[in-house]
């Protein structure tokens, strides 16, 4: 069953939860109420401060609730502050190494599935990737970026992301693949397909969804990206992550300009999410609950 | 089980396309991965300074040998473990609570579960930002905060002795979600029978959370303090943007004082020493944490 794992709510009747003394529900509503405040209160005051007009940005006491909707935040951000340029440059890189991570990584993913290619070495090390730290291979990327005139240009990020894009796509589509039954390939196959149209034509249409989180996973990570963005680039390429603390060093007291960009980072991200509940857990966690 | 199906038609004829489809990945990730640490592993060895007008040379363990004796080194690992510590217990503590809480909602839990956990899904960057803000001493709510309560204002990240509990609050409200995520998929995950038998024996909710769920989530938690401890050991973006390792070094993490070495003072071998070093203490870390948790004591979950 392909989503068995993401699947929240669904594996245990969610009115039958582990707990379920009477005294107790109480503590886990407060509980959930004080977590859902302090999780969301520091996105709230970024909201609140993207359309605070500028003479309530950095008052004492400070103010809560904007005492009018003053967009012009989001025109100065966008036009005088590098907003537009920001969001151009995020978009090339993150929709480009996503694409290029989703072909190559969904290649692998599907032999390594198949095919159990080069083993359990291989699976592992595909996967250990992810856990290096950036700063472990920045030096000699750097150079070598460096040394072909690369440094601060779309290609050496693109590239660069592709170091944690392809190993993601790879781990969780080969998951997806792992549940896709192995007979209807072989049918497929009698009938005369080679492997590439069993592939293409039959197993990828019934994974189709969990391309599509997949490719959204990695937008989000490409669009987050932060250490690389800020190692391989000299102002050139400027990404979001890239722009804000940039902006925060040069125009410290422009809060509201700042948090206007700062927020329509985050807009796609979230929305994102809400349309990837399902898929939540097992593309987060690099399915670290079922499939390992 | 589809896996086995799998391998025994492989030998059929699918290699060539087996290892086609799965070569552009390897080499990939061979030349920009496995690649640069190897160039950075003799990168070590060397003194090799852009600073410097002498032509790179082979220095042996020399590098490795000045970390010892480096006290920036010694005090970042300080820094390092004390918040790697600080946020996995605090992370791990919060998240099950949380988690847990969330159980035993009737209704909504995956729309909760996903708003709960927007500050991890946000770019380092915009968290840092919604900080510098927080953090504000004269327009910050959180001072006003603290004034309204009669309690003595703080510096936050501006402070020497606030600065690094500044940062585990900033990394604490960031990452506590993903560990709610990981309790929660671990606890629906758990068989219904457990709960159920230990029900009918007549043990209180409090007595199956302690003795029954905790234990059986062992590797999830593993897991996740693995994930965690790896998060803590590169932590690099909120100290960039919050307080660029300062006041003074108060906050430089071993990452970030890789960073300064390698790219503010340009000694590459040092930086990429230092780098080396990290690589290690994860490995073997995450080894220990991983033997530990998976000892056959209990169930495992998976």
């Amino acid at each position: 069953m392909a989503t068995a794992a993401p699947t929240l709510s669904r594996g245990r009747s969610a009115a039958t939860p582990v707990l379920r003394v009477g005294a107790g529900r109480w503590l886990a509503y407060a509980g959930i109420v004080i977590g859902v405040i302090f999780f969301l209160f520091p996105v709230y005051w970024m909201l609140a401060t993207a359309v605070k007009p500028p003479n309530e940005w950095l008052t004492n006491p400070p103010v809560f609730i904007p005492s009018r909707l003053y967009f012009t935040n989001f025109t100065d951000a966008l036009f005088f502050y590098n907003g537009v340029k920001g969001l151009v440059d995020s978009a090339i890189v993150a929709f480009s190494s996503s694409a290029i991570g989703m072909v190559i990584g969904t290649l692998a993913a599907y032999s390594i599935a198949r095919f159990r290619t080069g083993g359990t070495n291989l699976s592992f090390f595909i996967l250990s990737i992810l856990f290096m730290p950036p700063v472990a291979v920045a030096i000699p990327m750097f150079l070598f970026w460096s040394n072909l005139g690369l440094v601060d240009t779309y290609i050496a990020l693109i590239v660069q992301y592709l170091i944690f894009t392809v190993p993601f796509v790879t781990w969780l589509m080969k998951g997806f693949f792992q549940d896709v039954p192995v007979e209807l390939e072989e049918s497929a196959l009698v009938n005369g397909a080679s492997r590439l149209r069993a592939f293409w034509e039959v197993v990828l249409p019934t994974v189709r969804p969990a391309l599509v989180a997949t490719a959204l996973f990695a937008l989000i990570f490409t669009w987050n990206e932060f250490t690389f963005a800020v190692l391989l680039s000299r102002g050139r390429v400027t990404t979001l992550p890239f722009i804000l603390p940039t902006l925060m060093e040069s125009h410290n007291i422009l809060w509201g300009d700042i948090a206007a960009i700062a927020t329509i980072g985050a807009l796609p991200v979230v929305i994102i999410a809400f349309a990837l509940q399902r898929y939540l857990v097992r593309g987060l966690s690099f399915g670290a609950i079922k499939s390992t | 089980m589809a896996a086995v199906v799998g391998r025994r038609r492989a030998s059929g004829g699918g290699r060539r396309f087996a290892l086609l489809t799965v070569a552009p990945a390897t080499l990939l990730l061979v030349g920009i991965s496995i690649f640069p640490l190897l160039w950075a592993l003799r990168l070590s060895f060397m003194q090799d300074s852009l600073l410097s007008v002498a032509t790179p040379h082979f220095i042996g363990v020399d590098n490795y040998a000045h970390l010892f004796h480096d006290p920036l080194f010694w005090s970042s690992l300080g820094v390092t473990s004390v918040f790697a510590v600080s946020v996995i217990t605090i992370q791990l503590v919060a998240g099950l609570a949380i988690a847990l809480a969330l159980d035993r909602l009737p209704r909504y839990q995956q729309v909760i579960a996903t708003i709960l956990l927007i500050p991890s899904i946000l770019s380092p960057s915009v968290v840092s930002f919604q900080w510098r803000q927080l953090f504000d001493y004269y327009s910050g709510p959180l001072n006003y905060f603290l004034g309204l309560l009669h309690l003595p204002l703080q510096g936050w990240t501006a402070s020497a002795r606030g600065a690094l509990p500044a940062l585990v609050l900033v990394d604490f409200w960031e990452w506590t979600p993903f560990m709610v995520l990981l309790m929660f998929a671990g606890i629906k995950s758990l068989p219904r029978s457990v709960f159920e038998a230990a029900r009918i024996d007549g043990s209180s909710g409090w007595q199956v959370t302690i003795f029954q769920t905790i234990p059986l989530l062992r590797r999830v938690i593993a897991i996740a303090v693995i994930l965690r401890l790896i998060g803590a050991f590169k932590i690099f973006d909120i100290i960039y943007s919050l307080t660029a390792g300062g006041p003074g070094t108060s906050t430089e993490s071993l990452a970030f004082y890789t960073y300064v070495q390698g790219f503010r003072y340009f000694d590459l071998g040092y930086s990429t020493a230092m780098a080396f070093v990290t690589l290690i203490l994860i490995t073997v870390l995450a080894r220990l944490i991983l033997g530990f948790m998976e000892r056959p004591i209990g169930r495992s979950v998976g």
